[in-house]
């Protein structure tokens, strides 16, 4: 009571005048109404800025040359160079086009597929039958990369993997996908889609179940057969949602799967696989290059960034909502 | 209901029998997995295991078990796993509770705070010099902290709440219920849908992370599971050296074969943990995701 009298009077011997006094014991009163709330708030904030924004500002070394002893604040300011080092690197305009390409080719397949999987899902009338479904379709998400790596390498195998089988079953020659380059590519966006799309499919689905049936019933007594329904009523209900999560998926364009590539790469195959982030990892953390691998990560964060709000405006320019 | 044409009788047929297709291909890498680790080294080495296994032994099951590393990694990422989904599903829902309340000043301004970790991250070498200078590389602490709370889980977390009646609230406000009382008492025993939901995607997060071992862990000792196991992948004939596996051990067992069990004992958690878990996530992640 004592504290809340005492800023009154500062306040208001303030020549700020009535307003600003009035917001300020607003304030206070607030703070005091929900000091519970901010007591649960708290540790949640606190592991955000230590463990989200403090990176953040890490990325400062980017800027300068980073020296261990002296740590972040005390390194000397260098400018643009780790950048000029970056964009010299010789191998850099080949690892900025694979990160691309790799990311471009799992957008351009996966997403569609995600959606024709869904509503596909969508058409399955017997719901025991479609959640059965469902179930399996999202059990290879949550199997890890390195499990899969293991598999897909055991499956992938030249002399006894699966694939392989198969392969010489119909007459052809085995192939070592591998350490094939041009077969790599391919190989990640398979397996890319195979571990993640029945995941995609879940928000898609929430959405469907969510328009509203009288618009079949119309479009029934319209004569609309399935596909027609499928076409003129699902999709545009659901296409708000589609463009939401293509923003995202933009935002994403430069993770390219970190976790796939880096365990499933080697160097037969570095040329069409080496992208951003592994490199980021061998010349940064591996070779304590840290200026010049922040340097990489602040290139790949900012261009995704930038491609989020480019996209959001297009969107909205043409008569959507985006994200914001 | 309109009866169906031909036409649409055909596509149903189809897509049922597509659905079969796609969840047989979803499922086939399991059972080759299960039947190549449980087959006789001697017969699965010659090729054409495809669709059942070929003899039988356990031999490779009992090496997995006896590895030492690989229990190590086992007991690492338990109790990462544990203890990490513990915290963060407690800390998720406290975050997300507090800034679900409109009343609350600055609530938009730390929900932006959170939103904004979504688009824009220091990225790798920032994440590894913040935990280097926190001392905490070579600690569990490192693979539990770093990733505990994630702004996509306290969002989906803060919609369950906002969906929940305030009037629930100002009755328990009436009857003299604390705020800290309303949610411990109240909130989080109406949100067992939405803390499952969240408890399984952190819980198999920290259960399949294998990039922080990399990053922060050198002590082979404190590796997590995931690493141990991408070693034994990678370079099972010097684990199974370095396990004293003997020339006339190898008979019953192969590289392959010891691989396959390793992956199986990995996977069993997440295959036990998931069926029973499942049915609350659909409905978990969908009020998360639709409102967004």
């Amino acid at each position: 009571m004592m504290k809340v009298k005492d800023l009154e009077l500062k306040a208001a011997s303030r020549p700020v005048g009535k307003a600003a006094s009035g917001r300020l014991r607003w304030l206070v009163r607030d703070l005091k109404r929900d000091k519970a709330l901010y007591l649960l708030l708290l540790p949640g904030l606190l592991l955000i800025l230590v463990f989200k924004y403090i990176p953040m500002y890490g990325l400062v070394i980017a800027f300068k040359e980073y020296n261990i002893f002296s740590g972040v604040g005390a390194s000397p300011w260098v400018g643009l160079l780790q950048f000029e080092r970056l964009f010299r690197t010789p191998d850099f305009t080949k690892i900025f086009a694979n990160t691309f390409i790799i990311s471009f080719l799992k957008l351009a397949f996966g997403f569609p597929a995600a959606i024709v999987l869904s509503l596909l899902l969508n058409e399955l009338r017997n719901m025991a039958f479609k959640r059965f479904t469902q179930t399996i379709v999202y059990l290879p998400h949550f199997i890890s990369w390195v499990i899969f790596a293991g598999i897909i390498t055991i499956f992938l195998n030249p002399v006894d993997g699966v694939v392989n089988f198969v392969l010489k079953a119909f007459g052809g020659q085995p192939i070592n996908f591998l350490t094939e380059p041009s077969y790599f590519r391919p190989m990640l966006v398979v397996t890319d889609i195979y571990k993640e799309i029945g995941w995609g499919t879940i928000i898609y689905l929430a959405a469907m179940s969510g328009v509203d049936p009288h618009l079949y019933e119309a479009a029934i007594m319209d004569g609309a057969n399935r596909f027609k329904q499928m076409w003129h009523i699902t999709l545009p209900s659901i296409r708000p949602v589609i463009i939401i999560l293509f923003i995202l998926s933009l935002g994403n364009i430069l993770e390219a799967g970190f976790m796939q590539i880096f365990l499933l790469y080697n160097p037969l195959v570095y040329d069409v696989a080496d992208v951003i982030d592994t490199y980021v990892y061998r010349k940064g953390i591996l070779e304590s290059n840290y200026s010049l691998g922040a340097a990489a990560g602040i290139f790949k964060s900012v261009i995704a960034l930038a491609l989020i709000v480019l996209t959001n405006k297009i969107v909205k320019k043409t008569g959507n909502d985006g994200l914001w | 209901m309109i009866k169906n044409t031909p036409g649409e009788k055909i596509f149903i047929a189809v897509n049922y029998v597509f659905m079969i297709f796609v969840m047989m291909m979803m499922l086939y890498p399991f059972w080759y997995l299960f039947m190549y680790s449980i087959s006789d080294p001697k017969l699965s080495a010659t090729g054409g295991l495809f669709l059942k296994p070929s003899g039988f032994s356990l031999a490779s099951y009992s090496l997995v078990f006896n590895n030492v590393s690989f229990l190590s990694g086992f007991r690492v990422s338990f109790i990462v796993t544990i203890a990490g989904t513990l915290m963060a599903v407690f800390f998720t829902a406290t975050t997300a509770y507090a800034i679900s309340k409109k009343r609350l000043r600055g609530g938009t301004f730390f929900t932006f705070i959170f939103l904004f970790t979504m688009l824009f991250n220091g990225g790798i070498v920032p994440s590894y010099l913040l935990v280097k200078d926190l001392h905490l590389l070579d600690s569990l602490w490192a693979l539990i902290l770093p990733n505990m709370l994630g702004a996509w889980n306290i969002l989906v977390m803060r919609t369950f709440f906002a969906g929940i009646p305030e009037e629930l609230e100002e009755a328990a406000k009436i009857d003299g219920a604390s705020t800290l009382r309303i949610f411990f008492s109240i909130i989080l025993p109406l949100s067992k849908a939405v803390l499952a939901t969240i408890g399984l995607f952190v819980a198999v997060f920290y259960w399949n992370d294998f990039f922080s071992t990399i990053l922060y862990i050198t002590d082979k000792n404190k590796w997590a599971l995931q690493a141990v196991l991408r070693d034994i992948v990678n370079n099972a004939s010097s684990a199974m050296q370095s396990q004293g596996v003997s020339i006339g051990y190898q008979q019953t067992v192969s590289e392959n074969t010891v691989k396959m069990a390793s992956i199986v004992v990995a996977t069993l958690p997440i295959l036990i943990v998931y069926p029973f878990i499942q049915k609350y996530f659909a409905k978990g992640a969908m009020i998360g995701s639709v409102k967004g």
